[in-house]
This record gives C-alpha cells, structure tokens and sequence, in this order.
C-alpha cells in the first residue's frame, strides 16, 4: 500500500461529514417545507382535518422542523431510516435493501455489456484514425447516445416481443430471456461516452515512446496495441467506472418503470410522487455516500496501480 | 469608452486572439458532420421560434369525428393526426418551441449566469470565495440528480392551480399562467443541477489565466477588476466555456423531455416531446400506430444527435489530447 493512504483515507471520510451532514439539511428542509405533503395522498382529494392531523401526529410531521430533524438524525445514528408512509408498517430499510439488490445486480451486468462494447469500439476508432471509420465509428455511438431511454423502449419491445414474438415483456427474474431488453436499454446509452474517452486515451498512449519501441522491435501490430496500448490506454478508465457505481445501485427509474422491475429507481419514482419523506431522504443520502465512497476509492485505486501519484497533494 | 483606454491595450494580443478565433471556425467548418449538426439546430430553433407562423394547423384543435383520430400521415396531415384528432406536425413544431424556449432560458440562467459567472469568480477572486463555491458544486454534484428533481417538481405541482390562478387574475399571463408555472417549476428543478459542470470548467481555465503575464501587466497598471475579467480572462475562457455548455445541451434538453414523459414536466394540451412520446409508447400502440411515436421521436431524437456530434467536434478541436469533458 502506498504510504499515507490510510491518512488520506481518513482525511477524505472526514471531509464527507459535513457534506453529508449538509445534504441531509437541505434535503429535509427542502421535503417538509414544500408543498407536497403525504397525507394527500393517504386520505384522497378530500379528508376531515381532524384525520389528517392524527396521521401528521403519528408520523411526527406536526412537531417544528428541527425537532424533527434531531429525531431523524438521531435515530439514522442506531441505524434506523424511518418507516414508509406508503407502504404502511414497513420500514425504510425493508424496503430499499431488497429492490437496491436487484437493481444493482442489473446495472453491474449493464455496466459491463456497456463497458465491453465502449472499449472496442473506442479502440478501435483510435486505430482507424485518419480514415472515415473514426468518425463512423463514434457518430454511431452518439447516435445511439441520442435515442431517448422511453424511445428504444417501446420500439425494441415492437420488435423482439410483438414482430418477432421471440421474448416476453414481463419481468421474471435474472433467469429469463426477458432481461435481454432492459440490459440492451441500460447498456447501450452509456457506450458512446466510454467510446470517446478509450479513443482519446489510446490516441494519447500511442505517441507514446515505448510503443515506438515495441514497433521497432517488430512486434506484430496486434501485440503492440493489446499489450502495450490497450493496458495503459484503459488506467484511466478506473474514473469512470467508479463514477457509474452511485447510478448502478440507484437503478434506472425509466427502465425499470417501463419494464416493471421491481428495483430502486421504481420504487423512487413512487416514493416521489407519494411522496413518501423518508424512503426519499434514504435514498438521496444513500446515493450521496455511494457518491463519495466512489471517488475516494477511485483515488485509492489510482494510487495502488500507479505509484507515482502521491495523495493529498492533488487535491485541495 | 474612451478610446485613450482601448489603445493601451496591447495590440499583439489582440490580433492574436481574433486569429485564433478565425482558426477555430475554419477547423470547424471543415468537420463535415459538425456542419450538419448546426445545420439541423439552426433547423430546429428556427421552427421552434417561428412555431406560429410554421405550423400548418392549429395545435390544439381538436377533432373527434370518427375517421379523424389517429390518422397516419397525408397531405393534409403530413404526421398524421393524434388521439384527439389534433395535427400532429404542427404538435411536433410546438414541441420544438417548449424545448427550445427551455434549453434557452437554462443556458441563459444556468450556464451563463451561474455557470460562467460563479466559475469566473471562483477563479478570478480565489480564496474563501473560491472554497465557497466549489464546495457548494461538490455537494451538489454528489446528489441523486434525476431523484431530486423529481422530488422538487412533483412537490410543487401540488400547488399548480393556486398559483396559477393567482397569476391568472393578476397578471397579463391570462391563459398561459398554468403553462408559465409548470415551466417555472422544471426551469427551477434543474437549474441548481445546470452550473456545476460548466464553473468547473470556466474556473479552472480562468485559474491558469490570472497568472499570465499580460493579466499581471493589466493589474500593474491599474486595470479594475471588472476589466480585467472581461477584456483578459474572458476571451480566454469562452472557447471552453461553449464546449462545455454544447457537450450538455443534449443533457439539459433531455432533462425537460424526461420529466414531460413522466408526466412530471410540462403536460398536454401544451406539447411537449415527452408527453408526444408518452402518447405514442407502448409496443402494442406502436403495432398500431406507428406515426404517433415516429413523429415526435425521430426530431427530438435528431437534436440531441445533433447536439452530442457538436460537442464531440469541438472537445476534438480544442483539446486533441485530453479526455473528453464529462
């Protein structure tokens, strides 16, 4: 291990304590404060003050703000997220852990269908540099890039399922066929973004002096661009990676709506429009610390892999 | 001015700063591609804000008699009609309008305002100020961005009708008072998110820029702060500043249109691509109805290309080496 980082390490987990703390007040502020208020939607359109206030009274919304706040807090201390005003006698965590599950489980094998297609295709603009086929190669991506998520849905879903009647639409597990689509839909969208970034890399690596050597030392092509290009070329890479692992495990909220999936970005959806406070305050601090758990092991991995980075120093 | 002030200038920079600029758009117009993609915006703008005088039909008349809903393409309908028998070309155009009155209204606030004013700041005065702003962007952009938003507007849409009608009775808005509020509310979700990328970026150039002789020379001899910001440090930043900004345009304009889908954004009889979009989903709609997807979903699919292949072409020009901005 490089000398300093569990310091640094510590520095760094300190620093996330006022940003979480911050975040946690905003957002709390920002949820009781506005107009929303999940007793509508628990008693309808219309509803007897004296019923709405004994809910208010049962969840705690009727006591001043900070108060509330300082239960909250205390009680996310011992670890204790709440309960759920829409799914009534459940708590925050029954809720969430689960369906974080499944979504995550979704999104790492998205991630690396996305990540295996962005490589490829980023190298191999890089190689074709010069020609029509960089250009090609990367318009093609952005193109893909383009298509609204809520677009390729349904039309893939025309295609594979009513056209050619190969798959079915229904969500049934890990084990069936029917995950291709949702896999294609989250894959496909980030690839472009991959793309671009591998190609720049390797376009950088390749002017490199050491791949001029191994030229010179008449490698055949193919060993000079895997062995020498592409492993140094794809170093960079860790950045991005470690920034899609918050939006991996948050689920994708469109995607899993339109396809029914019971993961996190659905249930977020629906906590939303409740809105159900403290499944959306667990979830917004949730994505905040994978946030700030993301970056630092990112940090902690480029100063494994590569020793000259010394930590601390680069960042203020 | 006075022109005693404009002479003091150095003239070498001057003439360099316009050529490079003139470099810049002869590299650009040879992108082939790049060409295309302004082309299509221009395109796109273009209907957007001359929707009235460009749509063929009135928007939101509605014909129910039987035969005249859902109509595929013809020449009298050139996309065919929707549900309620209402053009859909001329929807379409409309839509165009909501998106390009929103990306216009987010640039301006956003990016210009917050964007390349904080980031100029940052950057220019440095110290307390500096942390300040940078530290409120780190937590910022370490929020559930798609989540909040969704938190904001569907909390505020609660409170739609009395605003609305308050507007309604109050002002000259009339009958654009709910569309005005719906679109305060999704202009206000996504603003705080809109600067962070951008300020980032104006902040770190205009960092490297303080430290140039000709901006130290500038400060020697007196120049104001504000001065030196607009005559020094801003030429220098700007190039990235309209990378940046092109290479989130898609995204910005995006987040408009997902909202709209949801339901969440701006909804019908105003149009809105989302809403089109919503109308048309749905494999067994699509079976059926083909037009009502295609029609709002190749433009607005086309625009975000259009805007993905500008930005590429300009990350490419500015910055060969260096990844592309996130």
């Amino acid at each position: 291990m490089a000398p300093g980082l569990a310091g640094y390490i510590v520095r760094r987990l300190l620093w996330a304590i006022p940003v979480l703390f911050a975040i946690s007040v905003i957002v709390f502020y920002m949820l009781r404060l506005a107009p929303g208020d999940p007793v509508d939607s628990l008693l309808g359109q219309r509803y007897r003050e004296e019923e709405a206030a004994l809910i208010r009274k049962k969840y705690g919304y009727d006591q001043p703000i900070h108060i509330q706040y300082v239960k909250y807090i205390h009680n996310l201390l011992k670890g204790d997220l709440g309960v759920s005003t829409r799914h009534q006698s459940f708590t925050v965590t029954e809720i969430i852990i689960p369906k974080i599950w499944v979504s995550t489980r979704l999104g790492i094998i998205a991630l690396a269908v996305s990540f295996f297609l962005g490589i490829s295709a980023g190298i191999y603009a890089a190689i074709a540099r010069g020609t029509f086929l960089d250009p090609l190669t990367i318009s093609f991506w952005l193109a893909i890039d383009a298509v609204p998520i809520f677009v390729a849905v349904p039309f893939l879903q025309w295609l594979f399922a009513v056209r050619l009647d190969l798959i079915g639409l229904s969500w049934q597990g890990f084990t069936s066929p029917n995950i291709i689509l949702p896999i294609l839909v989250l894959a496909l969208p980030g690839t472009a973004g991959i793309a671009r970034f591998v190609r720049a890399s390797v376009l950088g690596v390749l002017r490199e002096d050491y791949v001029r050597t191994a030229r010179a030392k008449g490698l055949p092509e193919r060993i000079v661009i895997i062995r020498h290009v592409a492993r140094n070329a794809l170093l960079p890479l860790i950045t991005i990676i470690g920034l899609s692992l918050p939006g991996v495990a948050g689920g994708s909220l469109i995607v899993e709506q339109l396809f029914g999936i019971p993961g996190i970005g659905a249930e977020s959806f629906e906590a939303v429009l409740a809105p159900d406070f403290d499944v959306i305050l667990a979830l917004v601090l949730f994505g905040s610390v994978l946030f700030v758990l993301a970056n630092i092991l990112i940090d902690i991995l480029y100063a494994v892999i590569d020793p000259r980075i010394r930590l601390g120093a680069q960042r203020g | 001015m006075s022109t005693a002030v404009s002479t003091a200038d150095p003239l070498a920079f001057e003439t360099r700063a316009v050529s490079n600029r003139r470099r810049f758009l002869r590299q650009l117009l040879r992108k082939k591609l790049a060409m295309l993609a302004i082309a299509y915006l221009a395109i796109f703008y273009t209907c957007g804000i001359f929707a009235p005088l460009i749509a063929p039909h009135d928007p939101y008349q509605q014909n129910l008699t039987p035969g005249a809903t859902r109509q595929g393409p013809s020449a009298e309908h050139w996309l065919g009609t929707d549900a309620l028998g209402r053009d859909l070309a001329s929807r379409v155009i409309y839509a165009a309008r909501t998106t390009v009155v929103f990306t216009i209204v987010v640039l301006i606030s956003g990016s210009l305002v917050l964007g390349l004013g904080l980031g100029l700041l940052a950057g220019y005065r440095g110290g307390w100020i500096d942390t300040l702003i940078m530290r409120v962007g780190e937590v910022l952009a370490g929020l559930p961005t798609l989540l909040l938003m969704l938190a904001i507007t569907a909390a505020f849409r609660t409170r739609i009708n009395d605003v609305a009608f308050w507007l309604q009775d109050n002002t000259f808005l009339g009958n654009d008072a709910r569309t005005f509020v719906k679109f305060s509310i999704i202009v206000f979700a996504t603003v705080p998110f809109a600067w962070i990328g951008t300020s980032r970026i104006v902040r770190s150039q205009a960092l490297a820029i303080r430290e140039e002789t000709y901006v130290l020379a500038a400060e020697a001899m007196g120049a104001s702060p504000w001065r030196i910001i607009s005559r020094h440090i801003l030429p220098g930043v700007l190039p990235l500043f309209v990378v940046g900004v092109s290479a989130g345009m898609a995204g910005t304009a995006g987040a408009e249109v997902t909202l709209s889908f949801l339901g969440l954004g701006i909804d019908p009889p105003t149009a809105s691509f989302g809403s089109l979009i919503a109308a048309g989903a749905g494999p067994q709609t699509f079976e059926r109805y083909p037009h009502l997807l295609l029609a709002p979903a190749i433009p607005v699919t086309l625009f975000f290309f259009a805007w993905n292949l500008l930005g590429d072409a300009l990350v490419d020009l500015l910055e060969p080496r260096t990844q592309a901005l996130r």
